[in-house]
Order: C-alpha cells, then structure tokens, then sequence
C-alpha cells in the first residue's frame, strides 16, 4: 500500500511547473505538501491524480503504473481526491454529491444492472450517518450545493471522496478559505478519517499551524521541485526552508 | 364535446411529442448535441416495430425488441460519429445530426419504399365512452404508454445511481470528469435512452396514422416544444409537449373552421391551409422573442 512517484516533470510551454519530483508515501501516513505559491504542488497531484499528463517520470500506487489513468480508473484502484477550488453544480444536493462518490465506487462491487433500479433510502441514511455526521453536514443534507458557505462545500467535497471508500486521498488545500476553527476541525477530521480508513493522504496545504498538527511528514516544495523532507518538528527548524517558505527574517 | 374530443386527441399525440422530446433535451443536457435526427430514431424505430410485427411476434416483444434495437443504434450514433465531433464546431454538429436524419431517411425509403403502409393493429379495435365521448383504444394506448414512460424515465434519472450520473454530467461535464464519472459512458447512455424513447414514439405515431417517412417530421415539431419547455428542462419537454398537442388539435377543429367560415363570407379565399402545422412554429417564434430560455429553462448561466 505505497505510493511511489520518481522523477516527474511537466512543462506548460516555457514554464517548468515539476521537475524530477519524487515522493512516496506509506501506508496509512498523511504526508503534508508544502511551499510557496506557485510551487508546483497542485501541477503535481494533477499529474498523479489523471487529470494533467507528465512529460516524464513516473507514478505507482501498490506496485501499478498509474500515470495516464483517468481519475475514473483511478477511483477504482482506491484513489480519490478533493479539489482547491470547489466543485461548481448547479442541481445536486449535498446527498447527491456524496452519492456520487459512493456510486462511482459501488461499480468495483455492485453489478452493473443495479444502478438501473431505485435508490436505497437504507443507503441514504448510511451515508448521513457515517459521512455527513463527522462534518457537520447532516442538516444540510437535501440543501443544493450552491447553498452552502465555502467551508461547507469545502467538507461536501471531502465526503464525496470518502464515499469513495479510499485507500488513497489526495486533499488539495483542504483548509484554504476556512475560519481558524474550521481549519482545526478539519486537521481533525482529516487524520480521525485516516484512522478509520487506514488509507494514506497527501495534502496539499497553506496553513502551517494545520499542516504541523495534522501530518506525519512533510515534504517542501519550491520552483517544482523538492527542497525539504522531514517531520513538522523537523520542517520548523530547517533554516532553508523557514527562507523559501517564510522569507528571510 | 367537441371540445372534449379535441382535448383528448391533443392530448394523445402531446404525449408523444413529450417523449420524443423529452430524448432531445437529454442528449443536449448531457452532450451539448441539438439532435436534429430525434425524428429519424422515431421514424426508425416505428418501421423496426413495424418489420418485427411482421415476424409474427408478439406486439410487445416487438415494440421491446426495436426499443433495444434503436437503443444500439443511438449509442452507436454517438460513439461512431458524434465522439468524433468533439472539438467541432456547433454549426457542424448540427449538419451532422442534419444529415443523419436524411441519411437515415434514404435508408428507410430504399428498404420500405415511399409509400404509407397499413401499421399492424396492436392495440384492441373499439373505443370507450367518455363523457359522451368516444376514444379509439388506439388514443387511450398510445397516451398511457408515452407517458408511462416519460413519466418511468423522469422517475429514472432522478433516483437511480445512473441517473445521479447522469444529472452530474449533465450539470457540469468537467466536474463530472474530474469526481471520477466515466463520462463518456454517461453520455452513450443518454443517446441510447433518448434514441429508444423516440423509437417507442415512432411506433405509438404509426398506430395513431399510420407508417410512412413522415413520422421522422415529428423530430421538427419537437423543436418548438423543445423552446417552449426550456432546452434543458425534462419535465419543461413534457408539459409543453402535452400543451402543443393540444394546441394542435384545437387550431386544427376548431380555429381553421372557424377562420375558414370567416373568410369564406368576406373574401374569396377558401381555405387556410394547415394552419395546426403553423402554430407550433409561431409558438417558437414568439418564446424566443419573450423569453428565450423557455417556460422552465435556466436562462444561460456562465460557469466557471
């Protein structure tokens, strides 16, 4: 159950957004991705997550080759993700939206025919119960996703990947835009749902007091590429990267 | 009653007009694709029931088999000709499907001939006395079958797994892809979904009047009906489908006779014509002027 990417690179035009970035991740880690904006750290999960394809290097998650897959294959092996920027629909609910991550996951179980016929309000209530519940979603349960504030559709995006029964989770700056609160909640959240999946996350992530409390490892980007490994104690300390990332004192 | 009569007939083809309405705006929601050739499935699917009948099956395995039938064609549609056009422009798109219903037409002319063919009867012969009025069982049929289905479709895409897929896609293709819906299936599904309901159409339109290359113009009159409920609006396809038929068959018995008796007195003209076929067109025009978007349309949101 690891993920291991080697050398990967992409270059939009001119630009080198990732050059020869490695990483892996164990199971069950969370393992923070940090650095300065423009750093290539969401180009990077884009290349490992089906949605930008690499010029070079490569990607595998428990021994398969996963560059090249759609997020679609990919949610099949047992990776998901959530987005920055928030999910745009304009008719689903907040069920909805988590269903649908529970449904794209129920093809690698349920026979096909059976997405034909009746929803399963046993389902429904499952899912209420053990995904809206921990983030505070249930009273807006049957509430469109335009509704909601940006931190609510920040954790709707989260339970719509955990719906996915992951055993890999990209979250990409799952705490930007939330209150200070918020913020702490999720860092909760986030490794009580490591806990209970056993699945190993890579978090893409601004706010250091979150990123330090929430991750097992940390990994600096900057310039797309890879500066700094070590534990948030360690990651503190570093006089390199405490320059990148926080400017010279 | 002859209000009623008319009512009732208005309604009957409404409902079909509903269902093969009802195909377009799914395939525009979830492809972005105005089918021109909805007609074409309707007429096909009404001389595969046809061609099947003749087989000596029985009429609902007949009518179920040019369903399934029409279903493969309308993904194969897509996948061999539509996916292709991705990245063209709107205005090729729309020739493509154009051609298609001409191509499919010269297919059925060369295979069935030009001429009206007597529909095998399906439904018993007879009618029912309602309220002093008497309805062939071929109307009460045709209505509870088409919307049946619209209805069982509606009921389809908004509580089951694939239709929750299909909402997505159609809500927002990129955020579809991304969340990890195969998207390209979903849209298969809904060419092959709209293509069996219009197929289901042309057959309940063959027994109403009969079988012949006409039937593929009902693909035209469900424009109207299209602009009139809101391009991408189901349940707006259903209701304007059922209020153009009606509004058809009053234009038709009682609005031409009456005008026609009017200008028989103070001009020399005899005759208005079809005046029923122009009322549809009129219908459009007058939506697109006052409210483009349709009675239940959104009006064009820019998404980002």
């Amino acid at each position: 159950m690891t993920l291991e990417v080697r050398d990967l690179s992409i270059r939009f035009g001119g630009v080198a957004a990732v050059t020869n970035m490695s990483l892996d991740v164990n199971a069950r880690e969370i393992v923070g991705l940090i650095g300065p904006n423009g750093a290539g750290k969401t180009t990077f999960i884009n290349c490992i997550a089906g949605v930008a394809q690499p010029d070079t290097g490569a990607a595998s998650w428990n021994g398969r080759a996963i560059l090249g897959l759609s997020p679609a294959d990919l949610l099949r092996l047992g990776v998901a993700r959530t987005f920055q920027s928030v999910v745009s629909l304009h008719d689903l609910t907040v069920l909805d939206l988590v269903k649908l991550g529970a449904a794209a996951h129920a093809r690698r179980g349920r026979g096909f025919l059976s997405q034909f016929f009746g929803s399963d309000k046993a389902v429904d209530e499952e899912i209420c119960e053990s995904l809206l519940a921990p983030l505070n979603l249930v009273d807006v349960a049957n509430s469109p996703i335009q509704t909601l504030s940006y931190g609510q559709r920040k954790s709707v995006d989260l339970a719509r990947a955990l719906a996915c029964e992951p055993q890999l989770l990209y979250l990409d700056e799952p705490v930007a835009g939330l209150t200070f609160q918020e913020g702490l909640n999720m860092g909760a959240v986030i490794r009580s749902v490591r806990d209970r999946f056993g699945c190993s996350v890579v978090m893409v992530e601004h706010k250091m007091d979150v990123v330090m409390s929430t991750c097992d490892r940390i990994v600096v980007m900057a310039h797309g590429a890879r500066i700094f490994e070590g534990t948030p104690a360690e990651t503190q300390k570093d006089a390199e990267v405490r320059r990148v990332y926080l400017g010279d004192a | 009653m002859l209000g009623l009569q008319l009512a009732i007939a208005g309604v009957a083809t409404g409902s079909v007009y509903a269902l093969i309405a009802l195909g377009i705006v799914l395939i525009y929601k979830c492809s972005g694709v105005v089918n021109f050739a909805q007609g074409a499935y309707a007429m096909l699917g009404a001389y595969i029931s046809y061609f099947m009948l003749r087989l000596h099956l029985p009429a609902v395995v007949a009518v179920l088999a040019a369903m399934a039938i029409m279903a493969v064609i309308g993904a194969a549609t897509e996948r061999l000709i539509l996916r292709r056009m991705l990245k063209a422009q709107i205005v090729s798109v729309m020739m493509v499907t154009l051609g298609l219903l001409i191509f499919f037409r010269a297919l059925c002319l060369a295979v069935w001939g030009p001429d009206q063919i007597a529909f095998p009867q399906i439904f018993p012969a007879g009618s029912i006395d309602f309220a002093g009025v008497y309805i062939t069982y071929n109307y009460v049929a045709a209505f509870a079958l088409a919307t049946t289905l619209s209805v069982a479709f509606l009921c389809f895409y908004q509580f089951t797994a694939i239709g929750l897929m299909q909402r997505c896609t159609a809500d927002n293709t990129r955020a579809a892809l991304a969340i990890g819906i195969h998207v390209s299936n979903q849209i298969s599904i809904a060419w092959a979904a709209s293509a069996a309901l219009a197929g289901l159409g042309g057959a309940l339109l063959a027994t109403l009047g009969g079988l012949s290359l006409t039937i593929s113009d009902i693909g035209l009159v469900a424009f109207p009906v299209i602009v009139v409920g809101g391009l991408d609006s189901l349940v707006g396809a259903l209701i304007a489908g059922f209020l153009l038929g009606v509004l058809e068959a009053f234009t038709e018995g009682m609005l031409t006779p009456a005008l026609e008796t009017v200008l028989r007195k103070f001009t020399s003209i005899d005759s208005v014509g079809a005046l029923q076929q122009v009322i549809p067109y009129a219908l459009l025009v007058l939506m697109l002027l006052l409210r483009p978007q349709g009675i239940f349309g959104r009006r064009g949101v820019e998404r980002v």
